[in-house]
This record gives C-alpha cells, structure tokens and sequence, in this order.
C-alpha cells in the first residue's frame, strides 16, 4: 500500500462545485418540511451543477421522496426556497417548474400506448403532429423501444416500463430530472445493467439529475456526488470518494458502506483504545486531551500481519484472534477480537498508556476485516490464528451521544 | 390414482337442484311474459306495441331516464372526485347521505318529491305564481328518477378512485398538463369501464322505475305515462295484451343491459 498524503478536512464545508459551472440547475435553500406537528425535514440546502448527478441517499423514512416532491412542486415546504436556473420557483405549480420526475411506481398512464405515453408531453404543449412524432420516434430509438411502440404499459416488463417513463420524461426536455428510487422494484441483474444505461443516457442527454436511492451501492456507481440524509438532515454531501473514505459522522460511516467503530481517547496525539493506540499526529489541538473519541475503519483498511511488523502506511492497531472466516465470493471476511488489553503494539516512540475504561468494555467488540484472494491465498488464516492488526486509513470522531456533521470538528487521518 | 366420473353425483345433483329452485322463481314468471305475449300470433302483439299511447310511453321513459342517467353520472363523477380526492370534515357523513336514495322505499322518494315541488309544497308554493310547475311533467319524472338512481353510478366509480394511484396525475402535472388537460387525458380514460358500468346501471333501474314515478306523474296516458305506468294501467283496463307487449320490450330490454355490463366487462377494463 502507497503512503498517502495525510489530510484534515473539515465537513461542515461543502465541497465547492466545479468553477466551470457559475450557477447551479438546481439550488435547494433551507428547505423544512412539517406534517401536522411532526417535522420531517430540518433545513436541507444543497445545489446540483449544470449536468451532474447527485444523489440523495438515506434510510427508508428519512424525507428522500418528501424532499423530491418539495423540488417538484407536489408538496410545499414549511420553510426555504428552491431554485431552478437561477429562478425562484417555490410557489410555482409543477407544470410551470420544467422539471421531469421518475416516479417510484413509474406512473404510465395504463390508457396509453408507450407512443402515446412518450408523446404525452408536447400533445398538451399542442405540438404539431410531425413534431410529436419526430420526437417520439428518436426517443424510442434512444431508449431501444422501437418494437414496442404499440403496446400499453401493462404488456411490458418493469426494466422496460421504466425506459418509458424516462422517455417520456425526455420528450419535453426538462431542465431537472428527479428520480425517485429509479430501480427499486427491478430485480438485481436488471438494476445493474439499468443504472450504467442510465447514467450513459444521462451523460449524452447533459440534463442534471436527482435521484433518490437507500442503497449504497447504487449511490456510489450513480452518483457524480452524493448528500447523506438521516432522519431529516444531511449529514454530508460530497464526491462518492470523500463521503466513502471521510465519512463525516458515525452514520455515514455505517451506512456508507462498513465500517468498524472502536472507542477511546486523546492522548498526546494517539488515539487511545484499551492498551492499544493509534499515532494520529494530525488530530493537532482539535480534540482536548483526553476527550472521549470513536476511531473509525473499514474492513478493507485493515491489514493482517503475522508479526508486528508492517509495511509502511500501515500503522500496527493491537493483535488479536481470528474467530471466523467467511468466504464471500469477491473476498474473505474475518471476524476478529481484539486483545487491546495484552497485546498492544509495542512502539518506540510512544510509551505505554493506560486508559480509564476497563478492558472488557473496550475489548468487546470484535472488527471485522476483508482480504483480497491474492492476500488470502499468501497467507491462510484458520479461526483461533492469532494475528496483528494495522490500518492504513482511519477516522477520529468525537464521541458524542449525537454526532453532528456540522457542528464538530472532524479529523480523518490517512497515514 | 383417476377420478372416477360415476361417483362424482354431488355436482350435477347442485346443478340441477340449482335450476330448479329458480324455476318458479325466475325463469317462470319471464318465460310467461313471453309464451303470453305472443300466444294470441305475433301480429296482435305488434299492434299492441304500436298503439301511440304505447310508443309514447316507451319513448317517454327512455328520454326521462337518459337525462336522469346523464345527470347522475356527471354528477357521480364530480361527487366522486371531491370525495376520494378531498379530505375534509363531513366527508363521511357526505358519503353516506349520498348512498342513502337506494335505501328509501321509491314511494317515500315519490312523496318527499311531491312535499317539496308540489303546487302547495315547500319549494313549490313559490314557483306557483311564477307559472313554473314541475310535479305531473316529465320533468318531475326525471327528478324523481334522478332522486332513486342517486347514489349507482357514484357507487361504481368512487371506488376507481379511490385505487387510482395519485402518481398518475401528478406525474401528468409534473409533465405539463393542466389540471383539466390531466383530467382529460389521464383520469377520464381509467375511469370508462366504472362510467359505462354506471350510466348503464343507472339507465336500467330509471327505466324500471314505478312507485315514485306513479306519484309524481300524475300518470296521465299520452303526456306523464312511463312504460312501467302504462303497463300498470293497462292491466287494471283488463287489456293484458297491451300490458304484455310492453312488458315484453322491457324484459328484453333489460336482458340487454345487463348482458352488456356482463359480457363486456373485460372490454370495458382492457388497459
Ligand atoms: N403526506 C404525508 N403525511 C404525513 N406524513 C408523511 C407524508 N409523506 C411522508 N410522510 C412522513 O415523512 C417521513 C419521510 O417520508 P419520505 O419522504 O417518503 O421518506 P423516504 O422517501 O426517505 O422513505 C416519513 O416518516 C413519512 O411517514
Ligand atoms: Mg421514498
């Protein structure tokens, strides 16, 4: 593994968009949303650049589908203002905001030929009949539909249900597509084979695009960015590689993908978890000595030794024993229990430090970690194997009852 | 191991008990209808159909049972949408008192109608010196049918409604549309079968229609005479062939009507 350079980043900055783009498609600014007395949306802001996909991603209920609906003009926010183009158009009905939506459910109109259904739109923009046509035809073509032009929604599967709906969302260009959890009712394969076809069309079509989803893979492979949402807010919005590898709280660290969570605490520049500890030189004075800190890490971060020794970028976190082995296609997952108690790293520059939490508290918990099949097959690990355990990549969180992304600092320190 | 056909004596035995106890029941009485109407030649009969008095009676309930039905299912249609789109204080209460006509004895319906539009009734009073008489008209007719077939077509395409998914016609105003353009376009056409079905329910039992009609009417022969009025009529005249052949027309009538809804319902629902 290469030394990486080591980084300090501070979530409560949103990443800036790219200078090439100076005003955003869309700019959501503020938005809460109530339902009676229960809020279910808390100041949600974020803009999406002229042709970008982002992605709204966040547990079922946490106010994806009610964010989009606000966008689109099918419910109106308690507070805030969305912005498209540069125009405010909060009070405007949907069909005066040019936006397209993909429903959940697809929404054909059952009556409708896949013709009649892509043609929709400039059939009540009394478009000239060539001109429908024109259109419906290059649309049919764009999403391979050809031969099914004549049949009705009902006589089609859902992949291609779907190819409809987004054609027939095309026809009138819109300037904001808004995808409300595009492949949720499609089984695996398709969903996979669909979202590359997707985000080619979208990337030919230049139109910038929401889309809403609850699963991570999907997000990662969707979107050009992607907003974390729990229960209401956006925890983080970034690149799919910062949101993945700086999660900016605990949530989306977990829901990002794995991830292993391991308490501690500051000490002259460690993180101190049990008896063992982290060199995190970088934490500088953004957490007091002392304070209570979680130390967050992917399985795939963590690297297996035999002995203490690791390559550099790697720094050793404690030693501990194999207690199951799971194979899973791609890769080998290990079940690992930490003896933080007796088997820190020994290091030289750092000397041995005791903690206030007791050693079955902190010992607990056992990590989980990933190796890839040429590391597999290296090195052959059997349950009961006792093993040393190195990260080369981590991140220190305050460990409060609630972490919020835009009121802590947060230090993610590769090394 | 086979079923052996012989020892399977349950299903023919309810089949045939089935028929038999609708004998009497059903299949008689019409049958009578039709073996009485025609025994004395076909030429008899259909100079009993086409005595005036007869044709204007037919023609009199079809026309008074057209309005009614094109009123009931604009109406149905309109109480429908509010209903099942609109959540509101009173909503049920609103739904109810809809549904309430079909369970008023059709003589009691008569009656309320005669107590309000009636020259000496509530609304009626007023009308009175400006001329205006609604009872004894065909349009008394209408209301009163009207007033009996209320709630069918509005009980047939509420529940449409109420399954039509939202998302259709917000996507339809996500893409453009206008409210009306969206009514049009996409919430008309899921609604045809539940139309058709309902206007052709609505027709059948106004056609049908005698206890509020008799009262209302007046029931005078030539002018205020429904079919089911005249035929009532004829029979305390003693003239039972005249009574007959427009019962024969009726009974054919309604046979057609309700194969249509019957057979065509798969028709009437094709997506
Ligand atoms: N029309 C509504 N009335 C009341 N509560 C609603 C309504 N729509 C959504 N909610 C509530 O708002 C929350 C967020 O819903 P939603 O935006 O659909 O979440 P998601 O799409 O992320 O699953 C949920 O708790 C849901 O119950
Ligand atoms: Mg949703």
């Amino acid at each position: 593994m290469k030394a990486q350079v080591a980084r300090i980043m501070d979530s409560s900055i949103t990443p800036p968009l790219p200078e090439s783009m100076p005003q955003p498609a869309a700019s959501i600014v503020g938005i809460s949303k109530r339902f009676g007395k229960t809020s279910v949306l808390e100041n949600i802001s974020f803009d999406v650049a002229e042709g970008e996909a982002l992605v709204l991603l966040g547990a079922s209920g946490s106010g994806k589908t009610t964010i989009l609906r606000i966008i689109a003009g099918l419910e109106q926010p308690y507070t805030g203002k969305i912005m498209l183009h540069g125009k405010e158009v909060t009070e405007l009905p949907p069909r005066e905001r040019g936006i397209g939506v993909i429903f959940q459910s697809y929404a054909l109109f059952p009556k409708m030929t896949v013709e009649k259904n892509i043609g929709y739109g400039l059939r009540i923009r009394r478009r000239r009949r060539k001109e429908i046509k024109n259109t419906v035809n290059e649309l049919l073509s764009l999403v391979q539909l050809e031969e099914h032009r004549k049949k009705y929604p009902s006589q089609l599967s859902g992949g291609q249900q779907q190819r409809v709906a987004i054609a027939r969302t095309l026809a009138y260009k819109p300037e904001v597509l808004l995808f409300d959890e595009p492949f949720g009712a499609l089984d695996a394969q398709t969903r996979v084979h669909l979202r590359r076809e997707i985000r080619a069309l979208l990337r030919k079509v230049n139109v910038p695009a929401i889309f809403i989803t609850h699963d991570q893979e999907e997000a990662l492979e969707l979107g050009d960015r992607i907003a974390v949402i729990n229960v209401g807010h956006i925890e983080q919005i970034g690149t799919p590689r910062e949101v993945y590898n700086n999660p900016a709280s605990e949530y989306v660290a977990t829901f990002l993908g794995a991830a292993n969570i391991l308490e501690g605490t500051i000490s002259r520049g460690h993180v101190v978890v049990g008896n063992a500890q982290m060199p995190a030189r970088l934490l500088g004075d953004r957490f007091k000595e002392g304070q209570a800190v979680k130390l967050i890490f992917r399985p795939e971060d963590v690297l297996i030794s035999k002995t203490q020794e690791f390559p550099t970028g790697h720094a050793c976190l404690s030693s501990g024993v194999v207690e199951e082995i799971s194979f899973v296609g791609a890769y080998e997952r290990l079940r690992i229990r930490l003896e933080a108690s007796s088997g820190a790293c020994e290091t030289s520059d750092t000397p041995f430090y005791l903690t206030t939490e007791t050693p079955e508290r902190s010992n607990a918990k056992p990590v989980i970690c990933t190796r890839p099949k040429p590391e597999t097959n290296a090195f052959r690990l059997r349950t009961g194997d006792r093993v040393f355990l190195g990260l080369s990549s981590f991140t220190v969180l305050p460990n409060d009852a609630r972490t919020s992304a835009t009121s802590q600092p947060i230090i993610k320190t590769s090394i | 191991m086979r079923h052996v056909r012989g020892f399977d004596v349950v299903r023919p035995l309810s089949i045939w008990m089935l028929i038999f106890m609708m004998m009497p029941l059903v299949f008689l009485p019409l049958a009578s209808i039709f073996i009485f109407g025609t025994s004395s030649g076909l030429g008899n009969f259909w100079a009993a159909l086409n005595a005036p008095e007869a044709i204007f009676a037919l023609k009199l309930s079809m026309v008074t049972s057209f309005w009614a039905t094109a009123f009931n299912v604009l109406f149905g249609l309109f109480a429908a949408y509010v209903l099942s789109r609109y959540n509101f204080l009173g909503r049920n209460a609103l739904i109810v008192t809809i549904s309430l006509p079909t369970a008023i004895p059709t003589a009691v319906a008569g009656f309320a109608l005669l107590l309000l539009w009636g020259p000496y009734g509530t609304l009626g009073r007023l009308l009175r010196p400006q001329g205006i008489q609604i009872m004894f008209t065909a349009s008394a007719i209408v209301l009163a049918n009207i007033f009996v077939t209320f709630p069918l077509a509005f009980g047939v395409i509420k529940p449409v409604f109420d399954t039509m998914s939202r998302s259709l016609e917000e996507a339809s105003a996500t893409i453009g549309a206008t409210r009306w353009q969206t009514f049009w376009h996409v919430t008309l056409p899921s609604l045809r079968g539940a139309i058709v079905s309902g206007a052709l329910l609505t027709f059948a039992r106004a056609v049908g229609e005698f206890g509020s009609t008799i009262l209302v009417s007046g029931n005078l022969a030539g002018r205020t005479q429904t079919a089911p009025l005249y035929i009532f009529a004829k029979f305390n005249e003693g003239q039972i062939e005249a009574a007959n052949a427009i019962a024969i027309v009726l009974a054919l009538f309604s046979f057609l009507i309700f194969s249509v809804l019957f057979f065509a319902r798969d028709w009437l629902d094709v997506d």
